[in-house]
């Protein structure tokens, strides 16, 4: 069963977000704090996805995505009555994959859960004679991304990569040398529509850079086509 | 008083005072002097005259003693002063040094004290300049010596000095008004500063402050002023934090809620007396949680910041995504003149557009149609309706915020959604307005600056 980790403080939402997450058949486990959320994580039974609230000066959810981003690659959703700018970007970059502001309608982050939640390799709607097997920098490496074993390797190297950044980089994989829109990509991999806010797919491009270039300030595999979009060129 | 002083100014009236002033203590000293001058000169010039009268009399008196000659040959012996002209009065005949026959004109004020045996002194005017007239009586003669001088000297001294004193009281008068207006000019600096700065904080700049000063007269102002300001401010402040920390407050509650009566709607061993309030339930806590939403969305574009990032996007692709995401199976956009780019937060103004469809769906009877109209820097987008329209007097009003069209209590929407509207819009540094529809309905019209730069 896929079991979901809520941190949230506000004993009220996190018990009716329990019920509701387990009407729709997850495993649900409850934490009120970062320490309890991180056992959660480290401990045997590993979660499938974290719903964590930025809760009391944003510091507590902060240092829980720091701290359990290492350990592992599931997607982390913010849930946060905090809509400051800064505040999302710096959990987007602290490795959170999306985020929904309170208040929000419960039916909008069931979406996006299972949106989250959908086997990289079948994240896609192209046809499935695209190989499976993409060859991203044949020069240095080379870098190999194996969407069938959902694998990324420069040379003898696996690349640890978040399930989100997996999904972005198939969809992109998909297209390959074809500009995808920030709007695009934010349907196809986060599954949001004309109200998503762009810089979503923006900083988990930046996340994807500094793994994939060898020069992530001037990238030449995922790069940007101004006005437009995101392109990954085969080297 | 007040009133023509108020209609003059403050700076006029200061500068009439001292010009005013000046003029008369200048014309005072004018005159002052001028009398004690000419007291002084007329003086002096009686005194002459009288002695020469004396010389010449004595004379005269002399000559008619010792020979007992005729006046006339006296006369014609004598040399009289330059200007001055001797008659002498003889058993009722008058001669004359200069033989005219003016004699008893030019005398006649002081003749009288001569005939009682005195000595006169007079002026008359009937010369041009006037003269001095003296009387001699000459007893042992049984004559009366008159010598009338003509005072040219005095008159063009006088004359001469009483120009010099109007020059004088006129540079004094134009000195005391230039020190009148610097002066005003002066004490109303500080009054112009205090103006500007209001002005300032009118148009909503509250930071603006007065510089400190060392004047005592003017720190209380300055003090008082500076103070007021700031109170103005933190309270302006308060109130927005007021209501953004309400908002705020409500955020965690409102989500359980929602999500609670989500698992309600849901239960199927709900009886329909149950399921129907849960239903009124869930329908009043969807508007409270718009309405939410709408003071968080005001409260940061009160904050003016933008929610993503600005990004130029074409007029009539911003318009078709607002419908597509609107959900209406409406798709009539209307592009008069060239499509256009403009540079937009994408979500804020895709929320301008969806907050105007859903105010025509409510108030208006539908929305029947978006105009893309592209001028020279500008571009508009009219959203139209096929509903009564708004009236005149209401046009400006909708956009306050908890403003209903026409009065109406019990709407479906926040009350707020205009006003994000306009806030959106004016953040963008465009304009948003109503008006009427030629065939009926109302037409809203957001007006954008156009964005004039190249496709990067």
């Amino acid at each position: 069963m896929t079991r979901v980790l809520v941190l949230e403080d506000d004993a009220g939402l996190r018990a009716s977000l329990r019920m509701v997450l387990e009407d729709e058949g997850y495993d649900v486990v409850e934490a009120a704090e970062v320490d309890d959320a991180l056992h959660a994580v480290a401990g045997p039974s590993s979660v499938d996805l974290m719903l964590v609230d930025l809760m009391l000066g944003g510091m507590d959810g902060f240092s829980f995505i720091h701290r359990a981003r290492p350990r592992t690659e599931a997607p982390i959703v913010v849930v946060s009555a905090r809509d400051g700018v800064e505040d999302i970007v710096t959990a987007l970059e602290a490795g959170a994959d999306d985020y929904v502001t309170k208040p929000f309608l419960v039916d909008e982050v069931k979406a996006r859960l299972r949106a989250l939640l959908r086997r990289p390799s079948l994240g896609t709607a192209s046809p499935r004679e695209e190989a499976d097997v993409v060859v991203l920098d044949a020069e240095e490496g080379p870098l190999v991304l194996d969407r069938g074993a959902a694998t990324l390797a420069r040379g003898s190297d696996q690349i640890h990569l978040t399930n989100t950044e997996f999904r972005l980089l198939s969809v992109l994989a998909d297209n390959l040398g074809r500009v995808l829109s920030r709007g695009a990509l934010l349907e196809h991999v986060w599954d949001q529509g004309f109200f998503g806010d762009e810089r979503i797919v923006d900083v988990h491009v930046r996340r994807l850079r500094k793994k994939l270039e060898t020069e992530p300030s001037s990238p030449t595999i995922l790069v940007t086509v101004r006005g437009l979009g995101y392109r990954l060129d085969a080297r | 008083m007040t009133s023509a002083l108020a209609r003059r100014g403050l700076r006029a009236s200061v500068t009439l005072a001292f010009t005013l002033g000046a003029l008369a203590l200048s014309a005072f000293l004018a005159f002052g002097t001028y009398f004690s001058a000419r007291h002084f000169l007329v003086d002096q010039r009686e005194r002459t005259a009288m002695r020469q009268a004396f010389t010449d009399g004595a004379l005269v008196r002399e000559s008619l003693q010792t020979s007992g000659a005729q006046v006339s040959e006296v006369l014609g012996s004598l040399s009289p002063p330059a200007g001055a002209v001797i008659y002498v009065h003889r058993n009722g005949q008058w001669y004359s040094s200069a033989l005219d026959s003016a004699g008893p004109e030019l005398t006649a004020d002081v003749q009288p004290v001569v005939a009682d045996g005195s000595v006169g002194v007079g002026w008359t005017g009937a010369t041009d300049p006037s003269a001095v007239v003296v009387g001699v009586p000459l007893p042992a003669v049984d004559a009366e010596y008159y010598e009338v001088a003509v005072a040219e000297e005095l008159d063009r001294t006088l004359r001469t000095l009483s120009i010099a004193l109007a020059v004088f009281a006129g540079l004094t008068t134009i000195g005391g008004a230039i020190v009148g207006r610097t002066a005003g000019r002066r004490v109303l600096a500080p009054l112009e500063e205090v103006t500007s700065a209001a002005v300032r904080v009118s148009a909503g700049d509250l930071t603006t402050h007065l510089g400190t000063t060392q004047d005592p007269d003017l720190a209380a102002l300055v003090g008082s002023f500076n103070h007021m300001v700031d109170a103005l401010r933190e309270r302006i402040e308060q109130d927005a934090r007021f209501a953004a920390d309400v908002s705020h407050e409500l955020r965690t509650p409102v989500t359980t809620l929602t999500t609670s009566l989500s698992l309600l709607e849901r239960s199927p061993d709900l009886s329909p007396r149950s399921s129907e309030a849960v239903r009124l339930m869930a329908d009043e806590l969807a508007r409270f949680r718009r309405a939410l939403e709408d003071l968080l969305a005001l409260g940061r574009l009160d904050a003016g910041g933008h929610e993503t990032e600005p990004v130029r996007t074409g007029a009539d692709e911003l318009v078709r995504q607002a419908l597509r995401a609107w959900g209406q199976p409406y798709d009539h956009v209307e592009v008069d003149g060239p499509n256009v780019a403009v540079r937009v937060d994408r979500v804020q103004m895709l929320r301008v557009l969806t907050n105007l469809f859903r105010n025509a769906e409510l108030h208006g009877g539908g929305l029947t149609g978006v105009t893309i109209v592209a001028g020279d820097d500008v571009v508009d987008l009219r959203v139209q309706d096929r509903g009564p329209g708004i009236p005149a007097a209401d046009r400006d009003r909708i956009f306050e915020r908890f403003a209903r069209a026409g009065g109406q209590r019990a709407g479906t929407g926040s009350g707020l959604g205009l006003s994000i509207v306009e806030r959106t819009v004016r953040n963008h540094g465009g304009d948003v307005w109503c008006s009427e529809r030629p065939g009926g309905g109302a037409v809203f019209v957001v007006r954008l600056p156009i964005d004039g730069a190249e496709t990067p």
